[in-house]
């Protein structure tokens, strides 16, 4: 296999972060009206790390702690409606006027998206990662990676 | 109040845990004495004051009838006022028998009040459910007990066949129990009538085995001995005083149910009379004091099943005082061996002599608690045995004159057993180097011990807690009452004789060790429970064997035989090919890259393969209008193409050849595996659906959920409890994912 990337794999993975970021955070927050969902930005923000650490610009840290504080969310927004009086989940719609976009209309429903998406990037990395890991290749050994150039 | 102690238990259960930690050993276990010592005051005073019974409970699932229900009876107060007054002693003994700095500071004193807890949980349980799961959480507790801080394998095995007797004892009795619910109609035990008829007979077998295997009845008794590996206060407190009490416990409560029911009564007597004997035989083979109080407690413990099945109000009545007799007793003793093993360094009585000079306050707890375990006045002990003498005799018919005789066996073997145990410890005998006393030590015993002198002396206040339990069993047990002398009687009589045989035969057999050879049943026993490992080991080298592309062919074989039924019932003339032209085109995209995939060699190549083929499967999704799919499906495709760039890295490049046969067998379970799941969505796909309630979904989504995307409102608004556990299964996933990485990891750097 390829022991040393090429350069040319480093420069385009970082050339893809920025907008494959973005995509990410737009299918988490268009999700609910339009295709997406925490459960797609989890998977674009999970393959992104993992494309990072292909290209050995950075490995891959605190998997666990995004995956525990997901799942903590989580029982959060489950929890908040049922302890102050109402039924688990319960929704609670607001607006928000917020400058440059206008009126943005949120729910209970994105924190709970969010809280997906951390748990799915968790998954993802905890997958993939450990797939890396089991076998002999030896890239696992040598973390901390160099910091970036 | 019960919930708040309760709930004081599981919050002493945490700060005995910090204090231990932060503290040790002995400030974990005085804190955790504080709610066993409250629980008892209240226990006490409910008795005395004759308070109606109090039901509470907590509705989980009303229609499954899943309830915690708790209900304050008189049984349950006097069984309260047992396990956590002892409770309280032993706490207390613990605190001088572990040193400042012993081990598991932490986790011991928490345990211990977790299994007081259980045991709480357990006698005060009005609901099977509820009896259930505090039965099964003092096994657990008693399994951690029994194997704390020891690493020797014999330790170990000791703990975990305690744990398949007692666990798997709870799950006969579960079944019991859900057999009597259905049968009389109720999960409520308080409720339950008498109840007749070949499932009650079902019932009654069930209950009877489950509760044997709690109370080490012969031949589930095999767990017992072993479990006297325990430290000391455990084996006083579970072991002799609680725990193994909790199957009498069943079988008193459930007597009344099962009251004309031949079943029951023959079980209880053979499990009855064959533990009273051969566990008094057991106790005079053995010359470890601990081994022989754990036979000892067989024996007893059979003696009380014998009592309850005896059918008469006199058994009941004895068996509830012989309950609260034994259970001061048995824990003073095995406290006092316990102090014995701690200043001597033995415990066997071979080894042992003249402690009544060196040892002198033992000495004396030993003989109190000795006499009082043989009946001998003037002990509570006595006055139980006369009761116990008194139910034996005058009965009727075949089974239950053995029952009687051998109740009588019994006494003047308990007698004969306790005498050669004191001659052991206390008589002339090797002189042994004794350890400076410990004040903390000796009160326990001394508490436990005087407590049956005094229950003696002041024996009206004994009725008062032991008379309204036994009435509660059996109405017409108010009649009998214990007696500090029971006048010139049959029964006096027959203890006098019974108790000067069992002084002969005791002194007899002071200082020899009879050499019966186990009996065939024992090996047998001992050798089922052995081969349970061995057995589950053996299955799992067979079905876990490691090799992958086994597995996968048997899952897609399994897959494929689940799919044949609807393979052939495919409808042929509701098949459609197409809707769109398009479709075609897609279809024929996707089956050529899957055929070329097959002739792909590089590994990567065929992963890039499947990658399209999955990329062209999220086109159709598209042409079907299902963009939300179709993004999922083009995302999971790429993350697992980067997965397999990652993980192919260790393999060779290239697939390594191999032989026909695996290859015919391969292409085989991938045509009857591609060929099922087709035809089993052809047929999901064309049976007539009905009108989807999409209109409905949209509307709930714009109104309630506030989104336009039905899809992700359902996702996480209308069926967030479903996504909810989604994650968590996805979260157990990931944790199990990188705990394996790290053993790998671990295994490769070493």
């Amino acid at each position: 296999m390829i022991r040393k990337r090429s350069p040319m794999t480093r420069i385009s993975v970082r050339l893809v972060t920025p907008p494959a970021l973005l995509i990410g955070l737009y299918l988490l927050f268009a999700g609910h009206n339009n295709p997406g969902g925490g459960f797609a930005a989890g998977l674009v923000f999970g393959a992104v790390v993992m494309l990072r650490n292909l290209a050995e610009i950075e490995a891959p840290r605190h998997a666990r702690k995004l995956v525990a504080l997901g799942l903590l969310g989580a029982v959060a927004v489950a929890a908040i409606p049922a302890l102050s009086g109402g039924v688990l989940f319960d929704q609670v719609i607001g607006e928000v006027e917020v400058p440059v976009l206008g009126k943005v209309k949120g729910g209970s429903a994105l924190p709970f998206d969010i809280a997906v998406a951390a748990i799915v990037v968790g998954l993802v990395v905890a997958l993939l990662d450990g797939l890396a890991a089991t076998g002999g290749l030896g890239r696992n050994t040598r973390r901390p990676m160099e910091p970036n150039r | 109040m019960l919930w708040w102690l309760l709930l004081s238990h599981g919050f002493g259960v945490l700060l005995a845990a910090l204090s231990g930690w932060r503290r040790g050993m002995r400030a974990g276990l005085t804190v955790a004495s504080a709610a066993p010592l409250a629980t008892t005051i209240w226990a006490v005073d409910r008795l005395v004051s004759g308070t109606d019974p109090e039901t509470t409970e907590v509705v989980w699932v009303a229609g499954l009838d899943l309830v915690l229900r708790f209900r304050t009876d008189t049984v349950a107060l006097l069984m309260t006022v047992l396990v956590s007054g002892i409770g309280v002693l032993v706490f207390a003994y613990g605190t001088a028998y572990f040193g400042a700095d012993a081990a598991g500071r932490a986790r011991f004193p928490a345990t211990l009040l977790a299994f007081s807890a259980s045991m709480l949980g357990l006698v005060l349980a009005d609901s099977i459910w509820t009896l259930f799961v505090f039965w099964e959480l003092t096994s657990i507790t008693s399994f951690l007990l029994v194997g704390y801080n020891s690493t020797s394998d014999a330790v170990m095995d000791a703990a975990r066949r305690a744990l398949m007797i007692t666990a798997g004892g709870g799950l006969i009795l579960m079944v019991g129990l859900l057999v009597l619910a259905e049968e009389a109609g109720t999960s409520v035990i308080s409720e339950f009538g008498a109840v007749d008829g070949p499932a009650a007979s079902v019932a009654a077998a069930l209950i009877m085995v489950g509760a044997a295997t709690k109370s080490a009845q012969i031949p589930f008794h095999v767990w017992l001995p072993g479990a006297m590996a325990a430290p000391t206060p455990v084996s006083a407190y579970l072991h002799s005083a609680t725990m193994v009490k909790a199957g009498v416990f069943v079988i008193a409560v459930f007597g009344p149910v099962f009251s004309g029911n031949d079943l029951w009564t023959a079980l209880g007597l053979a499990f009855g009379i064959s533990s009273m004997l051969w566990g008094a035989i057991g106790a005079l083979r053995h010359d470890d004091a601990k081994l022989i109080l754990a036979w000892s407690t067989v024996s007893q413990l059979g003696l009380m099943v014998t009592l309850l099945s005896l059918r008469t109000p006199k058994g009941v009545f004895a068996a509830v005082s012989i309950l609260v007799a034994h259970a001061l007793f048995k824990a003073a003793l095995f406290v006092v061996v316990g102090e014995i093993d701690v200043r001597t360094g033995t415990r066997r009585i071979t080894e042992l002599g003249g402690l009544a000079i060196s040892m002198p306050i033992a000495a004396a707890v030993a003989i109190a608690a000795g006499a009082s375990m043989a009946g001998i006045p003037p002990l509570l002990g006595f006055a139980a045995k006369e009761a116990a003498v008194e139910a034996a005799l005058g009965l009727e018919g075949p089974m239950f004159i053995v029952a009687g005789l051998s109740v009588i066996v019994g006494a003047v073997l308990t007698v004969a057993y306790t005498t050669r145990l004191l001659i052991g410890l206390l008589g002339p005998g090797p002189d042994v180097t004794v350890a400076p006393n410990r004040p903390l030590l000796a009160i326990p015993s001394m508490a436990l011990a005087g407590a049956g002198l005094l229950g003696y002396l002041f024996i009206d206040p004994v009725n008062e807690l032991v008379v309204p339990a036994a009435v509660e069993l059996d109405p017409s047990a108010d009649a009998y009452a214990l007696h500090r002398w029971p006048g010139p009687t049959l029964g006096l009589a027959v203890s006098m004789v019974v108790i000067v045989c069992g002084l002969i035969l005791g002194t007899i057999l002071a200082r020899r060790t009879l050499a019966i050879p186990r009996p065939v049943g024992a090996d047998v026993a001992d050798r089922w429970l052995d081969a349970i490992p061995i057995v589950s080991r053996t299955i799992i080298g067979r079905v876990q064997h490691g090799s992958l592309p086994i597995y996968l062919a048997t899952m897609a074989t399994v897959v494929s035989l689940a799919a044949a039924p609807f393979a052939l019932s495919l409808p042929a003339d509701r098949i459609v090919l197409w809707d769109d032209p398009l479709q075609a085109v897609l279809a024929a995209v996707i089956v050529a890259v899957a055929v070329a995939g097959m002739f792909v060699g590089s590994r990567l190549g065929a992963a890039l393969t499947l990658g399209a083929v999955g990329i062209c499967v999220s086109g159709v999704y598209i042409l079907y209008g299902a963009p939300d799919l179709a993004l999922t499906q083009l995302l999971v495709e790429t993350v697992v193409v980067v997965g397999f760039v990652l993980g192919l890295g260790h393999l060779a490049r290239r697939f390594p050849d191999s032989p026909n046969t695996w290859r015919t067998i391969r292409i085989g379970v991938s045509l009857a595996v591609g060929t099922g799941v087709a035809s089993a969505l052809a047929v999901a796909g064309s049976q007539p659906a009905g009108q989807p309630p999409i209109d409905d979904l949209v509307r709930l989504a714009a109104d309630d959920g506030g989104g336009e995307n039905v899809v992700n409102v359902i996702l996480t608004d209308i069926r967030a409890l479903d996504t909810l556990g989604e994650i968590t299964v996805l979260v157990v996933v990931a944790l199990g994912i990188v705990a394996l990485a790290n053993v790998r990891r671990s295994e490769m750097t070493t």
